[in-house]
């Protein structure tokens, strides 16, 4: 084997804190949020650049959505990567969780394959994490969510993930290839890389590719290819903060706030 | 028992190429006395601490550090006040972490304070749409080009909620002194100093033409900035040709004084001892424009610390080291908030976001009454202002 070839899917999506929901039709207005790249989707991406480092290989970004998308995929390749592909496409628009994954399914066999398939846990916008399993199914390839650690036993063509849970963890092997889905913070991305800079911003290649281009069935696609309706939004109570203060030496502060925290929390 | 072979260096012509070019010959003239190493706070401090000519003489052999020496300067220049060859030492530092980010060889934690820098426009993770949040309370219109000034607020003060203290303080020295100013809110940049400070070069690069551009549209010509670290950055780093006329704000203080535009008439009586920040003082050789200030307020006795001015001790928060941890037994601050103590002063006045964060954590750990307080502070305070400032 050459080295790993993996496919990392990444999203650009509003800046959290900038979205807010209009109180009528109880959308969500990103009309004047900044854009970054979905933070479990740099995990994604570092943790396939650590293999890359480790393994060798090439890395391929793939990513649905509109063309101001394509400069963060280029920070992708500064980064490290090595080719990027954007689906873009108005027969995409409004796409939910099913015809995504079979876009970016359709996508990954359009490439030709690879070896491993990285995807952040959820989007910070739509938040479901049905995305990587979704994409999974549609390539038949075995799954793994909530990735914390990866490993590859690259002549076994044998990859151990450990499954973050909750309760504690799960160690889980299964064989090349397969779909990977990275918890948030699983690693430090690293930064750009400004010797790649110029390429990765001028002369790197980023295939857009239009439904047509790779003879996607549009029944499949978008809001046609969507059966899930959002049918109506309610708003969260927020928790109201009681802002105590503790007084004291900083030993007499943590011993207090350790008692108050006692009881809320088993201590093992 | 190790064998000599064991100690043998390979030297690598290609890194010693490599780093020939990036400091451009400036550690050629070391000689190795050693006295940058003496001069270096760190030895006051550690046991074992980051030996500065070692680092030196590696660099002109070529031979990569490994041990992670380099992120320990606070760029404090102690050390290059005092070298006889005239090495710009913290300048050879951060070009040897700039070859460290070209070799994927950087400490944990920095690549997020970049990644901060790239998405959020701050160092410190906050969102840049909550960039004018200190302005509560404060008088503040947008910048026009017909304003004296812009007030350059910089990301500390901007997101810290001690430093925005300082923030809302120098709004209100600038009212009560009728200075016609303005910032540029939500869209005021990151200059770029804690990319510099963790030698990305190539970044800062890209934040200054940015920025360039963003004051040039905007009309900036006077540009008075709250730190000493975003003021260097401005004078130093950034091309002139556009007008821009970067003050620190202890110096438009004192012109303003001179002016007789800023006039303290209500005494404060309090004892004061005045910090240098390293990228003040030793940078630039602001020492008397915040001892002009302090000294215009009526009641305040000025007193000196025995390491004042040129021999002032770094807080150590300077060179990116606010973005790594040190132990709170190690800290340089723990040292001067001593320094000023020793004096009997009331209150320990610095002029840096920086040095506040650094000075007052460290008194805290003393547990002294001292007051740590910016120089912007102690002039409100005497104007009788902001007292939220306090």
């Amino acid at each position: 084997m050459p080295g790993l070839h993996t496919i990392v899917c990444l999203k650009v999506v509003p800046k959290s804190e900038e979205v807010s929901v209009d109180p009528e039709t109880r959308t969500l207005d990103r009309g004047n949020a900044r854009s970054e790249i979905n933070g479990q989707d740099m995990n994604a991406l570092e943790a396939a650049l650590d293999l890359k480092d480790t393994y060798g290989g090439r890395i391929t970004i793939l990513s649905m959505g509109p063309p101001f998308f394509e400069p963060f995929l280029r920070l992708g390749l500064a980064m490290g990567a090595d080719a990027a592909y954007l689906m873009s496409d108005r027969a995409f628009g409004g796409a939910d969780t099913l015809a995504t994954s079979y876009t970016l399914a359709a996508g990954i066999k359009a490439i030709g394959g690879c070896d491993l398939v990285l995807c952040g846990e959820e989007s910070s916008d739509g938040a479901t994490a049905q995305v990587p399993p979704g994409i999974a199914e549609w390539l038949d390839l075995p799954q793994i969510t909530y990735v914390s650690r990866v490993q590859v036993m690259k002549k076994a063509r044998l990859l151990r993930a450990r499954r973050q849970l909750q309760s504690g963890y799960e160690m889980v092997e299964t064989l090349l290839p397969c779909v990977l889905s990275v918890k948030l913070g699983i690693n430090e991305p690293r930064f750009l890389d400004f010797q790649r800079w110029e390429w990765a911003m001028e002369e790197a290649p980023v295939t857009v590719w239009t439904a047509a281009d790779l003879g996607l069935d549009e029944g499949y696609l978008g809001l046609p290819g969507s059966p899930t309706a959002v049918s109506s939004v309610g708003a969260a109570p927020s928790a109201q903060r009681r802002g105590e203060f503790l007084s004291g030496t900083p030993q007499e502060e943590a011993q207090q706030l350790l008692e108050r925290i006692r009881p809320l929390v088993r201590l093992s | 028992m190790k064998r000599a072979t064991d100690e043998a260096i390979t030297l690598d012509d290609a890194y010693w190429e490599r780093l020939m070019a990036a400091t451009d010959g400036a550690i050629a003239p070391c000689f190795q006395c050693g006295v940058c190493t003496a001069a270096c706070p760190w030895g006051l401090l550690q046991d074992e601490p980051a030996n500065v000519r070692q680092i030196l003489r590696r660099a002109q052999l070529g031979i990569p550090e490994s041990d992670g020496a380099i992120w320990w300067c606070a760029t404090c220049r102690a050390c290059e006040v005092m070298c006889p060859r005239g090495v710009p030492i913290a300048e050879v530092m951060l070009t040897l972490r700039n070859l460290a980010w070209q070799d994927g060889a950087v400490p944990k934690g920095l690549s997020s304070v970049l990644w901060s820098l790239h998405w959020d426009g701050n160092p410190w993770r906050r969102p840049p749409s909550q960039r004018e949040a200190w302005t509560k309370g404060a008088e503040v219109k947008p910048f026009e080009p017909t304003d004296e000034i812009l007030y350059y607020v910089g990301c500390t003060p901007s997101y810290d909620n001690r430093s925005q203290k300082v923030a809302r303080a120098l709004a209100g020295v600038l009212n009560a002194a009728g200075v016609s100013f303005g910032t540029l809110g939500e869209r005021e940049p990151c200059c770029g100093d804690a990319a510099y400070g963790l030698g990305q070069h190539d970044y800062l690069r890209q934040i200054i033409a940015a920025n360039v551009k963003l004051f040039a549209e905007a009309g900036v010509g006077t540009l008075v900035a709250v730190s000493p670290h975003c003021y260097d950055m401005f004078l130093n780093h950034y091309p002139r040709e556009n007008g821009l006329q970067p003050l620190h704000y202890t110096q438009y203080l004192a012109q303003l004084i001179d002016e007789e535009r800023l006039r303290f008439q209500e005494p404060l009586e309090a004892k004061v001892t005045f910090h240098d920040a390293c990228y003040l003082g030793r940078r630039n050789d602001v020492y008397d424009p915040p001892r002009q200030v302090l000294a215009a307020i009526p009641g305040v006795t000025l007193v000196e610390m025995p390491r004042n001015r040129e021999d002032a001790l770094c807080c150590g928060g300077g060179g990116g080291r606010m973005w790594m941890e040190t132990a709170a037994e190690e800290r340089f601050a723990n040292l001067r908030v001593a320094d000023a103590a020793e004096t009997g002063a009331d209150i320990l006045a610095t002029a840096c976001p920086h040095c506040i964060a650094c000075l007052e954590d460290s008194l805290k750990l003393a547990g002294s009454p001292m007051r740590v307080m910016d120089v912007a502070e102690v002039a409100a305070a005497a104007l009788g202002i902001g007292r939220s400032a306090q």
